[in-house]
């Protein structure tokens, strides 16, 4: 396994997606850092945090790491590579499970990068209140939401395997967001896989009349659907290239 | 009894009810270099597909290395080498760290063979150069390196000679009967390009709509070929009527066309005919013994079957 995560990396040399990504995961940060500047916005640290963790685990982080799932699927295909790590060979599960797993990597380096952009951006606004403690707890809350947010993306693997090109993924995550800031302080908001993440690990779940248990059932059908679906299709099915 | 390295027991895929390989039985012998030939949508890369588990058979059997490729697939496919139509690289990656990912995921890795087996296919110079940059040729022959890096006893190529030019072929074509002859490997290879396959293959098999019609050796096959003896003639009108004369027949055992006659049987005669030709006044420039080439027997076999 080690191996093959070492070996995703490689692949990720010279690719534009890879730094593509890490600007995503900066962006949030950067638009709360110029609402500060602009707007008067978050005063303090505290307040900063909660704002990039609510933007990027509920509004960038849908469509960012839908672009990122369908890359690390579908460049296999189109660059046809596929059919040689399948003869290597590699077992087609797990080659399926490798990927879920560099994806999650992917995802804690982004969750990484973002909450060490913001500790920057917050000291270059002059904002009060960091410390430490702030800063696990805060990263916690971020890396807690950003995972949950990896298991509902599943359904994603599927779609990037059926369709191999991005434009599915592209307009799937920006649907998604969308949905997310649609259903944002509705009472079925928790039934939402894609914002149940941010709402357990923000603890705003308590603001609403279903227990989070039911959310954590949500995002977990979601992910072993998705799974499961992946699955038979990848290793069932004859490869498409 | 012959050691099949490669062998199927009606050998189906469908698609839709339409079979695109149609119950075939190859026979791939060990040491041996197999060409299967056919024309575009035979069914050639299908088979090979299967061959190699990126397509799933609807039926039958295939055993590589006498063995089931749905229970031993690990062990036989370490001991295989593939390009499957284009070969597939990471774009963004130099020549070098594409084969070093596909080498460490074998867990054979070893940076002195890399460097071997690109200066096998002459790319030693353009290993740091991006993928995306290569030319077709260049891309192929990357394909046949990492094909052969891990010393396979078995290669599987899928159209190998694509896109490379004359100079690449004969590079290649060397390179495959070197692997074969002195290495032992056994090469399973598929093309449309008939004088290909007649070049480098010990046996070949011809397919067509997904059936395998036949599989002969080139020796056989050379056997099978149609000879005929061409005279070229100073009047054919008294020729044809000097071997209707004989007891021949225009169009069943000779035709005649512009000064030629084109004599089909009784091929041993044709000293006496050439007499005769002379006995009756016919200059007789030319007497050739020509054999059919493989492309019209190739013609003539699928339209037969």
């Amino acid at each position: 396994m080690l191996t093959f995560i070492e070996m995703e990396f490689l692949k990720l040399k010279r690719s534009k997606i890879f730094l593509l990504s890490l600007i995503g995961a900066i962006l949030p940060p950067l638009l709360m850092f110029i609402a500060v500047l602009s707007f008067d916005e978050a005063q303090s640290f505290d307040k900063l945090f909660a704002n990039v963790n609510m933007y990027m685990s509920a509004v960038f982080g849908v469509l960012l790491f839908a672009i990122i799932i369908s890359y690390l699927f579908g460049r296999e295909y189109n660059e046809h590579t596929l059919k040689t790590m399948l003869t290597i060979p590699i077992s087609r599960s797990k080659f399926l499970i490798n990927k879920y797993i560099m994806f999650l990597i992917w995802i804690l380096i982004l969750t990484v990068v973002t909450s060490i952009s913001t500790v920057i951006f917050g000291v270059i606004a002059g904002l009060d209140g960091f410390s430490i403690n702030l800063f696990i707890s805060r990263f916690g809350e971020l890396l807690y939401s950003n995972i949950l947010l990896f298991l509902t993306f599943s359904p994603f693997v599927f779609v990037s395997l059926f369709i191999t090109n991005m434009v599915p993924a592209m307009i799937g995550g920006a649907t998604l967001t969308l949905v997310n800031l649609m259903v944002y302080g509705q009472n079925w908001a928790s039934f939402v896989p894609w914002i149940s993440p941010y709402l357990i690990a923000s603890g705003e779940i308590a603001k609403y009349s279903t227990s989070p248990m039911t959310s954590y059932c949500v995002i977990l059908v979601t992910f072993v659907t998705g799974f499961i679906i992946s699955h038979i299709y990848f290793t069932k099915t004859d490869l498409k290239i | 009894m012959a050691d099949y390295i490669i062998k199927t027991t009606n050998l189906t895929k469908k698609y839709s009810k339409n079979p695109v390989v149609n119950s075939i039985n190859m026979h791939v012998e060990k040491g041996k270099i197999y060409g299967l030939l056919g024309k575009n949508g035979a069914g050639k890369t299908t088979t090979m597909r299967m061959l190699l588990n990126l397509t799933y058979p609807t039926s039958g059997e295939i055993f590589l290395f006498g063995k089931d490729t749905k229970n031993y697939s690990k062990e036989i496919y370490s001991k295989t080498g593939s390009i499957i139509e284009i070969p597939g690289f990471y774009e963004n990656l130099t020549a070098y760290e594409n084969l070093k990912i596909i080498s460490k995921l074998r867990g054979n890795y070893n940076p002195h063979d890399i460097t071997l087996v690109l200066e096998m296919v002459n790319l030693e110079n353009d290993k740091s150069k991006k993928f995306k940059d290569f030319s077709l040729g260049m891309k192929q022959r990357l394909g046949i390196a990492a094909a052969v890096m891990h010393s396979p006893q078995l290669l599987i190529l899928d159209e190998p000679i694509n896109g490379l030019d004359p100079f690449g072929i004969k590079e290649i074509r060397t390179l495959l009967k070197r692997l074969s002859h002195e290495y032992g490997i056994t090469i399973l290879i598929s093309s449309h390009i008939l004088s290909e396959i007649e070049n480098i293959a010990d046996t070949i098999g011809f397919m067509d709509n997904g059936i395998l019609i036949e599989e002969m050796s080139k020796e056989e096959l050379y056997n099978r070929l149609d000879k005929y003896v061409e005279f070229e003639v100073s009047d054919t009108n008294l020729a044809i009527k000097l071997l209707e004369e004989t007891g021949l027949n225009e169009n069943r055992d000779f035709s005649a066309n512009d000064g030629n006659i084109f004599l089909y049987s009784h091929l041993e005669l044709r000293d006496k005919f050439n007499e005769l030709f002379v006995k009756f006044g016919i200059k007789v420039k030319k007497v050739n013994l020509c054999e059919e080439n493989l492309e019209d027997f190739f013609t003539r076999w699928i339209s037969y079957n």
